[in-house]
């Protein structure tokens, strides 16, 4: 096994064994999740406010829903991020802002706007976001899709083997990051459950997130209320906290390092936990059985 | 010659097995099932199972649907359930799936077209498929568009309604050389990906008097499918 390296992000090292919180901030009036809840921007700074302080380690902010839906050109998601992120950058000089974006015209705004992490959730299906994150000096998710385009569904998507796919895929677009000349301290691969994948498929890449983390390569999921769950489950979107946690704790135990959520406190107290349990963190207090 | 056929789309929930512990749709396998089971009470030589796929051409007769390419958790380490039997495309693999449910062991012949697959070379292969045999049963593993609804796998386009309407009719009605003259390019756009099946049923077909028994016609989950029996009785 290649042993965990330390993640850099903005002017962060984070070390391998603390689990990262990514809150979910989307100025979009129209994602599946509470859709709309940050669509005005006051409410999305309140929201960052909320996050930061329940322990938030990242900030995601994105412009554009992954389902289909109303077109968002170019610049329709700079205007929806771009400012917003500088804003955040204002109030927070520290705190690692990333960017959710398929587009490198949408993540070269955020870059100069302060955006430390570009979140390439479309598996770059835009090569050139590459090429924004090294000129910056930032960090780039690189995640598996399988044969999906931006905002499509997945439609009888197939694999001999969907954790081998993965693995090929994402240490190809982290080859192709390092080529680029993002610095490989600052690159971080991503199954992206849901996105190329049945039910089936999610639950199997959770199952064997082991041989993510195996590469050495720092492993992101992004789990919250997605669908998976909900099939799983049977449950609509708004019950899927605990299902969302389930799949968290088995990632967290297979060593995943950042956890891009909704419910940042809930999802807090999982990965300390199971930090605790696989060793990486000390109890918070331990004084039971020991007065 | 072809002595009947039957028409069933190819979703991947149509195997039982994947879609966990809700059935989802026991009526559209249902009618699939029927649809297969009186294919194979026709008593053909041989039936002819056509679906489409990245790869056109014959596929081993012994193959069967790799359920594991769509749920890896449903291959069992010793490998049962698949029997080492070649994997096919999902169309084919459902096809022959429904042949082994309607309890058929005779002869089967597995052919594949592609999506880009032209019209005429698709009425040719129905032709000589057609023409293999005395008593010659197809089933044909179509779906209509998969852009019906705003859930659907590729979001609503209008045009996906009045497409699906005419394939539907031109079935019904069992004006099988009509299905000759569906656009490709536009049935491309509305991810209508059983288009070129239907043009090797329209060469199958040609010359025949066709009577169709319409046994499901649904999109629960904005993707046309069509279930039916098509018999071609004498003059």
């Amino acid at each position: 096994m290649t042993g965990q390296r330390v993640l850099k992000l903005g002017s962060h090292a984070f070390p391998p064994g603390q689990p990262l919180i990514m809150a979910i901030v989307n100025r979009t009036p129209d994602s599946f999740f509470r859709p709309g809840l940050t669509w005005d921007e006051s409410a999305a700074m309140a929201r960052v406010h909320d996050v930061i302080a329940e322990g938030a380690d990242i900030v995601d902010v994105g412009g554009v829903p992954a389902a289909p839906g109303a077109h968002v050109d170019a610049a329709e998601e700079i205007g929806r991020t771009a400012g917003f992120i500088a804003a955040i950058r204002a109030s927070y000089p520290d705190i690692v802002i990333s960017v959710d974006t398929w587009r490198h015209e949408a993540g070269r705004a955020a870059c100069e706007a302060g955006a430390d992490l570009i979140n390439d959730s479309w598996g770059g299906f835009d090569e050139r976001l590459a090429e924004v994150a090294a000129e910056f000096g930032a960090g780039l998710v690189c995640a598996h899709v399988g044969p999906q385009q931006p905002r499509t569904r997945p439609f009888r998507v197939s694999y001999p083997d969907v954790m081998a796919d993965v693995l090929a895929r994402t240490q190809q677009l982290a080859d192709a990051a390092v080529k680029a000349g993002v610095d490989p301290a600052r690159i971080v691969i991503d199954a992206a459950h849901d996105f190329g994948k049945n039910t089936w498929h999610s639950l199997e890449v959770t199952r064997r997130l082991g041989e993510m983390t195996a590469t050495g390569w720092p492993v992101l999921v992004s789990l919250s209320n997605k669908d998976f769950v909900g099939e799983t489950l049977g449950v609509p979107p708004e019950e899927r906290l605990a299902g969302t946690l389930a799949a968290t704790a088995v990632s967290a135990w297979h060593g995943a390092r950042i956890f891009r959520v909704h419910h940042v406190v809930e999802s807090r107290h999982v990965v300390e936990m199971v930090a605790s349990i696989r060793g990486d963190r000390p109890p918070a207090r331990a004084v039971r059985g020991m007065a | 010659m072809l002595i009947a056929a039957a028409l069933c789309p190819s979703p991947p929930l149509l195997a039982r097995e994947l879609t966990g512990a809700d059935p989802v749709v026991p009526e559209l396998r249902q009618a699939c099932l029927e649809a297969a089971a009186a294919l194979v009470a026709a008593g053909p030589d041989v039936v002819a199972v056509v679906g489409v796929a990245g790869e056109p051409g014959e596929r081993d007769a012994r193959g069967r649907l790799d359920l594991a390419a769509f749920a890896p958790a449903l291959c069992s380490s010793d490998g049962e359930g698949s029997a080492g039997a070649a994997a096919l495309p999902v169309s084919l693999g459902l096809g022959a799936m429904l042949l082994d449910q309607a309890g058929y062991r005779g002869d089967r012949v597995l052919h594949a077209v592609t999506e880009d697959s032209e019209a005429g070379a698709c009425a040719a292969l129905g032709a000589r498929l057609s023409g293999s045999r005395s008593r010659v049963a197809l089933l044909v593993m179509a779906d209509g568009s998969a852009r019906r609804t705003l859930r659907a796998p590729g979001y609503l386009d209008e045009r996906s309604a009045p497409f699906d309407a005419g394939v539907t009719l031109a079935i019904a009605a069992g004006d099988l050389g009509d299905l000759l003259a569906l656009d490709a390019g536009l049935a491309r756009d509305l991810m209508a990906t059983g288009r070129p099946v239907l043009q090797v049923l329209a060469g199958a077909a040609a010359g025949l008097r066709c009577v169709s028994e319409m046994r499901y016609g649904d999109d629960p989950f904005g993707v046309w499918y069509l279930v039916a029996s098509l018999g071609f009785p004498p003059p």
